[in-house]
């Protein structure tokens, strides 16, 4: 983006306009997926993918971000102290995107699937990546973590 | 000026991130059959666990279903339907109809209404047509079903707002693993509010398909959504009571027992003596208390094949598959005896007992139903599968029907 010589506009209409150019340019400026394994920033743009309400929770291990979905549905993400989602939990009427909120596991879990008995929650444990998807129709929930980036004193447990 | 710059930004912000653009019968036979006397009446639907229309299908409850054009007498019978506690409405796949042509839903403009149904571990991908759907002496005539992979609107063709689930698609009896899916849990539609017209919350069910590649997201109204039949039944049509007899810790090959339509409504589906369990109202689920943790989200699902937990310690061993990948059952060495609390809302409680037994031991008995299938979960669920069913008469009541010469009225379950 080139800032240098900013625009003077002289109306609040063309200002937001401008503002609404610079903002756009912005959004899209991030990486269309790094959410689980992806750093704290990513959550951002999950925010925006989702036009989500989101709600910083500390913990002494790490840090949850709750995203509240217009659909009701809520995607919480798990940062470590180093920064990283390390794991990512979701619940509510709908399934969230779940594309959007593996980020790169996503193709992973799609690959990873094995020859099921019969229907009901999906379960795809990895050796780098334990995910679950269960509930039913209008009550869904899951989560996804990675359990080499779980941090000290955090249990998948925790990831909920 | 920089300021008032800053705030206007901070403006446009707000509404970048508030409302920024759109976002997003198989085999039956004789050997270790269990069976009791099926109960007999025009609301009586014989159903049977076995190994399904693939053939191995663990702990799949299923039925045959009739479809017909509405108004008339063309209809087809659809074998190998899993009976689903934890859906709402009829899905079937296009090759079972077997050439049987239907009415496509349209909106106002003549595009075609197209469903993306999601389900815990895939989605089903189809339009919406109307049928006459039968089942023993019922009919719902006519109501809108969903027909899943029809190849006017192949998998190729899905939006990637619908293909965001890493279970894919199920639009194939492959993929499925059945030929249709009878969703009839406590709910009226599979979505409801949410899809409907002046929604703020549009969860991107329905789509609007002018071209099988021009799909965008609708809404659609309530009555037009894919509707639980039973509900649109004349009569009978307070819920549903899934009747199985008990089987052997080591299985059976194969089960017949009852999907008995209506609940109080004549002399062979009265409460009896059941424990009425009422369930959140918007979410279907329940509390189960196992093992000091409290599990928020439980529910009754005859189409999950198991009990499916996360444990608050490890106990239960997980089974691993010959190449050493979890499988997600559970495999103690030893069956092991258990026991969780189920509460409604309603205050009701009940202990109910149970087994988990070795997922791959039992697998390898070939036999095909079970009490004692079990596997993990994601925090706070407690998925009462059809284990659970084996030796109970469960019922499961829909929103808003009363059950007659009672206060009771759905959602509830009870058994």
């Amino acid at each position: 983006m080139n800032l240098k010589t900013p625009h003077k506009p002289r109306f609040l209409k063309d200002k937001l306009i401008f503002a609404s150019m610079l903002l756009t340019l912005f959004a899209v400026s991030f990486p269309a997926y790094a959410e689980l394994g992806g750093d704290e920033a990513s959550i951002q743009t999950d925010q925006v993918q989702m036009q989500g309400v989101r709600r910083i929770a500390r913990a002494s291990t790490h840090v949850m971000h709750e995203i509240q979905t217009p659909t009701g549905t809520k995607v919480r993400e798990y940062v470590s102290p180093a920064g990283k989602v390390f794991g990512v939990a979701w619940e509510g009427p709908f399934l969230p995107n779940l594309q959007q909120v593996l980020g790169p596991y996503f193709e992973q879990l799609s690959r990873a699937q094995s020859n099921r008995r019969g229907r009901g929650p999906l379960i795809i444990q990895l050796p780098g990546l334990v995910f679950f998807s269960g509930g039913h129709m209008r009550a869904f929930a899951g989560q996804a973590y990675v359990p080499d980036m779980l941090p000290h004193g955090v249990t998948a447990e925790a990831i909920r | 000026m920089r300021t008032f710059l800053s705030v206007v930004m901070l403006a446009s912000l707000t509404i970048v991130l508030g409302c920024g653009g759109s976002s997003s019968s198989g085999s039956s036979s004789s050997g270790s059959n269990s069976s009791s006397n099926p109960a007999s009446g025009a609301n009586v639907q014989p159903i049977v666990v076995n190994s399904g229309p693939l053939g191995h299908y663990a702990n799949g409850v299923f039925t045959s279903v009739t479809v017909c054009a509405p108004g008339t007498s063309t209809c087809q019978t659809i074998s190998g339907v899993l009976v689903d506690t934890g859906s709402y409405g009829l899905r079937v796949l296009s090759s079972a109809l077997n050439g049987l042509a239907l009415p496509q839903q349209n909106d106002a403009s003549g595009s075609p209404i197209v469903e993306c149904a999601q389900f815990a571990d895939g989605i089903t991908w189809g339009p919406i047509e109307t049928a006459d759907v039968k089942m023993a002496g019922e009919q719902a005539s006519p109501i809108p079903i969903q027909v899943i992979g029809d190849p006017k609107f192949p998998d190729s063709t899905i939006p990637p707002a619908c293909a965001n689930q890493p279970g894919g698609p199920q639009d194939t009896q492959q993929a499925l693993m059945t030929n249709g899916i009878l969703g009839v849990g406590p709910f009226r539609q599979d979505c409801g509010g949410a899809c409907a017209p002046f929604t703020s919350n549009n969860p991107g069910f329905y789509y609007a398909c002018p071209t099988a590649s021009t799909c965008v997201v609708t809404t659609e109204n309530i009555s037009q959504q894919v509707q639980n039949p039973v509900w649109m039944f004349a009569t009978d049509n307070n819920g549903v009571i899934v009747e199985l007899p008990a089987v052997p810790a080591t299985g059976a090959l194969s089960v017949n027992g009852s999907l008995i339509f209506g609940i109080g409504t004549r002399s062979n589906n009265g409460l009896g003596s059941a424990k009425v369990f009422t369930p959140d109202p918007m979410t279907g689920n329940f509390t189960t208390q196992y093992q000091g943790t409290s599990y928020t989200k439980s529910f009754i699902d005859s189409g999950s094949n198991g009990l499916f937990f996360g444990q608050p310690t490890t106990v239960l061993k997980a089974c691993t598959d010959s190449s050493g990948k979890p499988t997600g059952f559970y495999c103690p060495d030893a069956p092991q005896n258990l026991s969780a609390t189920q509460q409604g809302a309603n205050g009701t409680s009940a202990a109910v007992n149970f087994t988990v037994g070795n997922a791959n031991t039992l697998f390898s008995a070939n036999n095909f139903a079970f009490n004692d299938l079990a596997g993990s979960n994601t925090a706070n669920i407690f998925d009462w599968g059809l284990s659970f069913f084996f030796g109970r008469n469960v019922y499961t009541a829909i929103e808003g029907q009363s059950v007659p010469s009672t206060t009771l009225t759905g959602p509830f379950w009870a058994y």
